[in-house]
């Protein structure tokens, strides 16, 4: 029983921390982008534009990172 | 409700939770085919008591959370849980990570299953009822947080939980008349898919629990999709290129 609960546990952590680079990176990208709006007077649409192509370009650099350290 | 605002919530559950099941019903019927259906079926009926008491367990605690922090909230883990299916969906498709093998899983689970057959004759039932209860519990909770995840922010539950009940009954319809792991079914294309919608609605949501309002509204998920398609299959076409240099 306890080793099903485990791997529920591992399966619910690895659903959303799965890869940390991405995880780590995606959450600052958020709060860059709350801190800026709020804070910083950043115009919303820039801080929108901010979060989607911030969030685009760490996809890429998460696969491109994951091919490189394939080989 | 609009069907602007409908389909792609219950789209993306339908099609996130018609992967998620397939891989549920390989290891349910690798136990069924080893032990019999009746462990199979009491494992998968106690798997989805479990996630039906967690549905409604969490469903009023939703309620009492405001929506622009339950917006935020989700956005988030949207944003993280669609980009990793997404980045793994690259990956396979550019031949980095293996494609998921539901016959090679059914193999697998089969090995497993006679050899603690051999080792321990007692309670086969059991672990076999267990190993079933596992499958459905452990892909069912991705299938809960999709439909919770896509359907919450907007009152979309019960079209978005209808979307995964159609995927569910679709995937059970083509499993007993075909009785075997449903291998045929393009998982890496409907992955690829859905971590694209999950992505957009990640970071529509979160925008939104930012306090952005996206210019044309929910027309935005549209243009978000066809980016993370574009992002996704250029990462891919480098993950590509990186293998052919390297190989």
């Amino acid at each position: 029983m306890m080793t099903t609960l485990k791997e529920l546990a591992g399966e619910l952590i690895s659903m959303f921390f799965g890869e940390t680079w991405l995880t780590v990176a995606l959450l600052a990208l958020v709060a860059v982008t709350g801190l800026l709006i709020d804070f910083a007077g950043l115009d919303e649409l820039v801080g929108g534009a901010t979060l989607l192509f911030g969030s685009l370009v760490l996809l890429v650099a998460s696969v491109y990172r994951a091919a490189r350290r394939a080989f | 409700m609009t069907f602007a605002t409908a389909a792609p919530a219950v789209t993306a559950a339908f099609l996130a939770s018609l992967v998620e099941v397939v891989e549920a019903f390989t290891i349910v019927l690798a136990v069924a085919t080893l032990r019999g259906w009746r462990p199979a079926a009491l494992g998968t009926t106690a798997g989805l008591t479990v996630l039906t008491a967690i549905v409604l367990l969490l469903g009023p605690l939703l309620d009492r959370v405001p929506i622009t922090s339950l917006q935020l909230a989700i956005g988030i883990l949207l944003l993280l849980f669609g980009m990793g299916w997404l980045r793994k969906a690259s990956l396979r498709a550019a031949g980095i990570l293996p494609l998921h093998d539901e016959d090679a899983i059914f193999a697998a689970e089969a090995a497993q299953l006679g050899d603690q057959a051999r080792r321990q004759q007692r309670n086969l039932d059991w672990v076999a009822g267990i190993t079933a209860l596992k499958a459905v519990l452990l892909e069912g909770l991705e299938v809960v947080f999709i439909v919770i995840a896509v359907g919450a922010g907007r009152g979309l539950l019960v079209p978005a939980g209808l979307g995964a009940v159609a995927a569910c009954a679709l995937v059970l319809a083509i499993g007993a008349a075909v009785h075997r792991p449903l291998s045929r079914v393009p998982e890496n294309t409907l992955k690829f898919g859905v971590g694209v919608m999950l992505s957009a609605f990640g970071v529509f949501w979160t925008g939104e629990g930012l306090g952005i309002a996206w210019p044309g509204q929910d027309l935005a998920l549209l243009l978000f999709a066809a980016l993370f398609l574009g992002a996704g299959l250029i990462g891919s076409v480098f993950a590509r290129k990186f293998a052919v240099e390297f190989a």
